[in-house]
C-alpha cells in the first residue's frame, strides 16, 4: 500500500465522477467558449496578415504587391486556425477529460 | 449625444492624479484604480477564504478551493506533468480578468478589460512567455513549430508562412477577444437600457408600459448573459494560455 495506490485509486474515483457529471455541467460553457474562440482566431489572422503586407510594402515599397499576397495568405491562416480548433475539439471524446482541446495529436 | 444615452461616455480614462518621468505618462486613472479594486478584492476573499484551513472546509473554503481545482484542473488536462509549474500563473491570469469583468458588471463601476491597453499588454506577455519557455526548453528546436512535418519542401514556402501568421495572431486574437466582448457587452446593455427612457419619451404613457413589458426582461436576460461572458472570457484566456504553452512543452506535432 504505497502512497502511488492511493493516488490512483483517488484519480480513478475523480475520473469516474468527471466522466458522469462533468460534460453536461461544461458543454454549454466549452461550446460558446469555442465559438468565440474561432471568430476571433480568424478575425485575428486576417487582421495580421494585412498589417504585416502593409509593413512589407512600407519597407520594401513594393505597393500594393504584399498586402495582397499577405492578406490572402492570412485568410488562409485563418481557417487553418478554425480547422485546427475545430478537428482537435471534435478528436477529444465527449467526457474524457484526460484529453483537453489543443492537447496535440 | 447626452451622458445619459451615450453608450460609449462608460469607458472615458479619467486622469486622478497627474504623474509622469519625461515622456512617459503614468498617471493614476480611473482604469488603475478599479485594477486596485479589484485585486484587493481578490486578494480579500482568497485571504479570508484560507486564513483558517480546516480538513472540513467551510463554504468559503471549499469556494476557494473549487476555483484553484478548476485552475489545476484545466492546466493538468492541457498540459499535463510538464505544466504543473504554471498553475499559478494561470490562475493569477484568470483570476484578475475574472474579478476585473465582474467588478465591470456593477452599475458605474469601471471595466478595466474593456481596454486594448490592458488585455493586449496580458496577452502579448503570455506569448512573450510561450516563446520564451520554448527557446529555454527546446533551444532552436522551438522554430519547428512553424515548420510542420512530412511536408514537402515546395509546400514549406507557402505553409511556412502561414504558420507565422498563424502564430503571429494568437496575441492579437487573445486579447482582442476578451476587449471586445467586454466593450460590446457593456455598449449593448447601455443601448438596450436608453430604449427605455427613448420610448417613454416618444410615446407617452404607452411607451412607459413598453419599456417595461418588453424591454426589461431583455436588459434583465442580457445582463444574466454578461456575467456568463465574464466568466466564460476569463476561462477562454486560461485555457488559451495553457494550449500556446503546450507548443513549448509538448512534443512536436
Amino acid at each position: 500500500m504505497g502512497k502511488d495506490d492511493l493516488n490512483d485509486r483517488i484519480a480513478k474515483a475523480q475520473a469516474k465522477i468527471d466522466a458522469q457529471e462533468r460534460p453536461a455541467r461544461m458543454s454549454t460553457g466549452k461550446g460558446m467558449g469555442l465559438g468565440f474562440r474561432m471568430a476571433s482566431d480568424f478575425a485575428a489572422a486576417v487582421i495580421v496578415g494585412v498589417i504585416l503586407g502593409l509593413g512589407i510594402d512600407a519597407v520594401f515599397k513594393v505597393s500594393p504587391w504584399a498586402t495582397i499576397i499577405c492578406l490572402l495568405l492570412g485568410f488562409v491562416a485563418g481557417v487553418r486556425n478554425v480547422v485546427a480548433t475545430a478537428t482537435k475539439a471534435n478528436s477529444a471524446p465527449q467526457g474524457d477529460v484526460t484529453k483537453g482541446e489543443g492537447d496535440g495529436a | 449625444m447626452s451622458i445619459a444615452t451615450d453608450p460609449m461616455h462608460q469607458f472615458k480614462i479619467d486622469r486622478w492624479f497627474d504623474f509622469r518621468i519625461g515622456d512617459l505618462d503614468l498617471s493614476f486613472t480611473n482604469s488603475a484604480f478599479w485594477m486596485v479594486v479589484g485585486v484587493l478584492v481578490l486578494i480579500a476573499f482568497l485571504a479570508a477564504a484560507t486564513s483558517k484551513m480546516k480538513t472540513v472546509p467551510t463554504r468559503m473554503q471549499s469556494l476557494a478551493e473549487i476555483w484553484y481545482q478548476f485552475i489545476a484542473g484545466i492546466v493538468k488536462d492541457v498540459n499535463h506533468a510538464p505544466g504543473k509549474p504554471f498553475i499559478p500563473l494561470v490562475f493569477t491570469l484568470f483570476s484578475f480578468i475574472f474579478i476585473a469583468n465582474i467588478v465591470g458588471m456593477m452599475p458605474y463601476w469601471f471595466t478595466t478589460t474593456s481596454h486594448i491597453a490592458v488585455t493586449g499588454f496580458m496577452a502579448i506577455f503570455t506569448i512573450g512567455l510561450v516563446v520564451l519557455v520554448g527557446i529555454i526548453k527546446k533551444g532552436f528546436g522551438f522554430l519547428k513549430i512553424f515548420v510542420p512535418s512530412g511536408v514537402p519542401f515546395v509546400l514549406l514556402l507557402i505553409v511556412t508562412p502561414i504558420e507565422i501568421i498563424s502564430f503571429l495572431s494568437r496575441p492579437i486574437s487573445l486579447g482582442m477577444r476578451l476587449f471586445a466582448n467586454m466593450l460590446g457587452g457593456h455598449v449593448a446593455l447601455k443601448v438596450f437600457a436608453g430604449f427605455i427612457p427613448s420610448l417613454a419619451v416618444a410615446l407617452g404613457g404607452v411607451g412607459m408600459l413598453m419599456g417595461g413589458l418588453l424591454v426589461m426582461p431583455l436588459i434583465v436576460g442580457v445582463t444574466a448573459l454578461e456575467f456568463l461572458v465574464a466568466f466564460l472570457q476569463a476561462y477562454v484566456f486560461a485555457m488559451l494560455t495553457c494550449v500556446y504553452l503546450n507548443d513549448a512543452l509538448g512534443e512536436a506535432h
